[in-house]
């Protein structure tokens, strides 16, 4: 096969975002774009795709005239491209046509229903993107110029979380670093010794009870993988402890998010509940993002708790090794049990969480709330509920009193669901910003005239309000985009890990890891979840 | 008749018909025929890290590097249970193949020439969900529908 046939693929999946690209910039798919309200993105999705297009075009002609080697650009860029643009075509797909379309399938389908089934399921573009990675793996297979590009989703969720690092303050890590530590500390151990003992009581092998106590109480699949040759598990013993943990995680993804929302949970304890109850690391991130993907606080809380999760894995690996060596006069190196495992990249985290405390990424200008962002942007959206609630308030007539300026304001915030400038203007970014401004200090006016009860607000229009205004104010720039850069890296790298999970795999789930680990799983995420509402209150999170 | 015989076996109770059948029939009717066990390791060990992503590349070749040592330690217990039981099992050649069951029996059969490929027939087990009995290595089974398109030679089944 010639070189020029093996980097098809990659021309041809290029060549169609060169299309898009263009079509998208020309405005033809903007009444596709208006019904599937994704028509604020018009300008991103033409611009993402063409940068995409261009780089893979460029990746595809160098590889066909290149020879190919082991160097550096080879294997970093050459050789992933083909996976890279795959994936990234997938998650542009699935945020752009399939969650919409989800979302207006499960409306019409509502009154048969009698719910709304991307809403119970929490079918945003996060689940569908790791549902769309399952699907294709057990069908038609990762494709073979996508294998290696595929590889590279642990790497990019490992960035996501980096880049996550930049959006904690000192006071929000040290609070939530408290619970965390608290509550991971006494549900690992609680849980690893839980499974220990009912493996005594049911006599069974230490050489099992050690990786499922690892899988079930630390970080599911990673620990298992990390213990597994310390406690020298029987293959048996590993393929039923991965097949439980892998089935408990996918089940917990979407049952977490459902059971938070009926709850009434705020983000901080979905978050703790998460990362403490769900055993995949994973799958945390995904739930975390299921319970609200346009708002990452759920995000920044589960992430708090995966990370002190894997701080512990040397610990309980080094508790493992300890206990197991007692029986078999076994000795390991204090390299292999804890330095080896020691997650490198939470070094990232706290590096990017360091630059971000002494202000590197917000200049004087930006710090402290002073930017202010109108563009175009679904994290500075209001919700769903608070859109419809507006929609009655404005029919109903319940905003009379307003002045005419403030009154076209608040319908601007009902048309566009966010404080922003005319969509027709968006190209003169000036003029944008003026008009979205503008449109801010109304609704302040709004909310200073109820303040000084010159105007009578009822209380659920003031919160909406108070959150329009609160959700433009960003902390910086350079924030801001870090953390646009994140949902997609983490979009990428969720639709690539859930490429890894294999039918095969999950069906290896039952024997005693499934009776054990069934009875420590559910124990430790209801218990969880009654001490997470119990202890854990409302951080307030930037 | 059969000069070179392949007897494929993983230990499990249809296997270990398959196995009493080529050591006390097989071999004792055709004393010159060669017999080939194979065992072949499930190429989707090296799959079931899964969505891993926490740990360094280091722990995860790790996890491979130790399945593969276990794998081949079952292995060869599994291999030496074979030779206690069957005196003729000393004499034959042994052979562990990384892939799917298949395309490995299929391959290997070809490769070695062979005019007869032994296996156990189906049995069925108890559902992994409702039995604490562990089998070991990954669930799975051979799929005739793939298999026959491409085997080269007969196959038995012994039931």
């Amino acid at each position: 096969m010639s070189r020029v046939q093996q980097n098809m693929p990659v021309f041809i999946m290029s060549a169609l975002l060169l299309a898009y690209g263009l079509i998208a910039s020309s405005g033809v798919l903007l009444p596709t774009m208006k019904y599937l309200h994704t028509h604020k993105t018009m300008d991103l999705q033409a611009t993402m795709c063409l940068i995409i297009a261009a780089i893979g075009l460029f990746g595809a002609i160098v590889s066909s005239v290149k020879k190919p080697s082991d160097g550096l650009f080879d294997r970093f860029f050459l050789q992933p491209l083909g996976g890279i643009i795959f994936l990234l075509l997938l998650a542009m797909f699935i945020r752009w046509y399939a969650e919409p379309m989800v979302k207006l399938w499960s409306s019409a389908l509502a009154p048969l229903l009698g719910f709304k089934l991307y809403k119970v399921l929490n079918l945003n573009y996060v689940v569908l993107g790791l549902l769309v990675g399952v699907v294709v793996t057990n069908t038609i297979g990762i494709p073979k110029f996508a294998a290696p590009g595929v590889k590279c989703a642990r790497f990019v969720l490992k960035m996501g979380v980096i880049m996550l690092g930049a959006r904690y303050s000192f006071a929000e890590l040290a609070k939530l670093g408290i619970y965390s530590v608290w509550l991971i500390g006494i549900f690992v151990l609680g849980t690893v010794f839980l499974v220990l003992w009912l493996g005594k009581v049911f006599k069974q092998p230490k050489t099992m009870t050690g990786v499922l106590s690892a899988g079930m109480g630390v970080c599911g699949v990673s620990a298992t993988v990390a213990v597994a040759p310390v406690v020298k598990a029987k293959s048996e013993e590993m393929a039923y402890t991965i097949g439980t943990i892998l089935s408990f995680g996918i089940i917990c993804m979407f049952v977490f998010p459902t059971v938070g929302h009926l709850a009434g949970m705020n983000p901080v304890q979905f978050g703790a509940w998460a990362g403490t109850g769900i055993l995949n690391s994973a799958q945390v991130a995904a739930a975390a993002l299921a319970f609200n993907s346009v708002d990452i606080k759920t995000l920044k809380v589960a992430e708090i708790f995966n990370i002190t999760r894997v701080l512990f894995l040397p610990v309980i690996v080094l508790v493992l090794a300890t206990w197991f060596g007692k029986e078999t006069g076994q000795k390991l190196s204090f390299k292999t049990v804890v330095i080896d495992k020691f997650p490198v990249f939470i070094l990232g985290f706290l590096l990017l969480f360091a630059l971000s405390s002494m202000g590197l990424f917000s200049p004087p200008n930006h710090y402290k709330g002073k930017f202010i962002d109108v563009s175009y942007n679904e994290r500075t959206q209001i919700t769903d509920e608070e859109w419809h609630s507006l929609g009655s308030a404005i029919a109903d007539g319940t905003l009379t009193l307003l002045s005419e300026s403030q009154m076209s304001a608040v319908n601007d915030l009902h048309d566009q669901r966010q404080i922003a400038g005319n969509f027709d203007e968006r190209e003169d970014k000036k003029l944008f910003d003026k008009v979205g401004r503008s449109r801010m200090a109304e609704l302040e006016g709004i909310l200073a005239a109820a303040k000084a009860k010159q105007l009578s607000l009822p209380g659920e229009l003031t919160s909406i309000f108070n959150h329009a205004v609160k959700q433009v104010h960003k902390k910086s720039k350079t924030v801001t985009t870090l953390t646009d850069v994140m949902i997609w890296f983490f979009a990428f790298g969720l639709i690539g890990l859930g490429m890894q999970i294999t039918k095969k795999a999950i069906f290896q789930a039952g024997g005693w890891p499934l009776l054990i680990g069934g009875i420590a799983g559910l124990l430790k995420a209801t218990l969880s979840f009654f001490v997470v509402l119990w202890l854990v209150k409302d951080v307030v999170l930037n | 008749m059969f000069k070179n015989i392949l007897l494929c076996s993983h230990g499990s109770l249809g296997a270990q018909k398959a196995e009493e059948y080529v050591f006390t029939k097989l071999m004792p009717g055709f004393p010159g025929a060669t017999v080939s066990v194979l065992t072949i390791i499930d190429k989707d060990w090296a799959e079931m890290s899964t969505d891993d992503w926490l740990n360094t590349s280091t722990t995860r070749t790790q996890f491979k590097d130790y399945v593969d040592e276990q794998l081949g330690r079952e292995i060869a217990v599994d291999w030496q249970r074979m030779k206690e039981a069957y005196p003729l099992a000393e004499k034959v050649r042994y052979y562990k193949v990384v892939g799917g069951i298949e395309e490995t029996m299929a391959e290997l059969a070809e490769k070695l020439d062979c005019d007869l490929i032994v296996a156990g027939a189906y049995y069925k087990k108890p559902r992994r969900l409702f039995s604490t009995k562990m089998t070991p290595g990954l669930a799975d089974t051979l799929v005739n529908k793939v298999l026959h398109p491409i085997l080269p030679c007969p196959l038995l089944t012994v039931p």
